[in-house]
């Protein structure tokens, strides 16, 4: 039984991105694959809804952090949302919470990059 | 303190697979030693990304070594030791810098930070041909 699932869409100009289950070293190459495909399609806006993400090591933050800066650059951004308090207490203990917005819902993380 | 023997042992290949069990095992003896539910995921998570950096650094992700690890109860704390043979680990005393780490566009390097900012002493030793990496986290 697989412990990860990944699927994303694109709305207007923003790309949602929904990893699932348990986000470790073992299923992290899924999860890029997934962002690089955003990316390549010149997706610079990207939203990584955490609803029913259940779990994230270094692995998957790795990822998130190692493609900020290159959507960065290109004026988008990589911003979270929907994160239990579980999952937001591991973003947080490596400083996450300071360098990412958080936001409550998907709709108020879009919205972020349409203002 | 903790007792010279352990409490428990187990022994697993070194497949990213087993990860997740990993996780739940470590989160549950933590859970039974008093340690709170949040406390419990975050010392699964320390095991998980020391793990993690044994299989990929120590053993080039080969999926066939092996990798012990131990518990050690008691009622201040939990010891967990993980021994493994392979590359010996070469730690960076350089602190993490986030900002600097996306700019430069860095994927790894967090694992054992997050070990140290979760666990009250992380320490790792090799002696021969074998490796060691001992946490502790008290309560």
């Amino acid at each position: 039984m697989k412990s990860f699932y990944i699927r994303s869409k694109v709305v207007e100009s923003t790309a949602i991105i929904y990893p699932k289950g348990h986000l470790d070293a073992h299923n992290v190459e899924r999860f890029e694959k997934e962002i690089l495909k955003l990316i390549g399609n010149n997706n610079i806006n990207v939203v990584v809804n955490c609803r029913e993400l259940n779990y994230i090591s270094s692995a998957g933050m790795g990822i998130i952090m190692g493609y900020l800066d290159e959507i960065r650059e290109k004026g988008g951004d990589i911003k979270l949302c929907c994160v239990s308090e579980r999952v937001y207490e591991i973003f947080d203990l490596v400083g996450f919470t300071e360098i990412y917005d958080f936001l409550e819902d998907e709709e108020t993380a879009i919205d972020k990059f349409n203002n | 303190m903790f007792q010279i023997k352990p409490e428990l042992s187990i022994s697993i290949p070194s497949k990213t697979g087993l990860l997740k069990m990993v996780v739940e095992l470590v989160n549950h003896i933590a859970t039974v030693n008093q340690f709170s539910p949040s406390e419990s995921r975050k010392i699964a998570l320390a095991v998980d990304e020391a793990i993690t950096n044994v299989i990929k650094h120590s053993y080039k992700n080969e999926r066939n070594e092996d990798i012990k690890l131990e518990f050690y109860f008691s009622p201040k704390g939990l010891k967990v030791k993980i021994i493994f043979t392979g590359v010996p680990p070469v730690l960076s005393e350089v602190d993490v810098n986030l900002n600097r780490m996306i700019k430069e566009k860095k994927k790894g390097g967090l694992g054992v930070e997050l070990m140290r900012r979760i666990m009250d002493s992380v320490e790792y030793q090799t002696t021969g041909s074998i490796n060691t990496c001992e946490m502790v986290k008290w309560k």
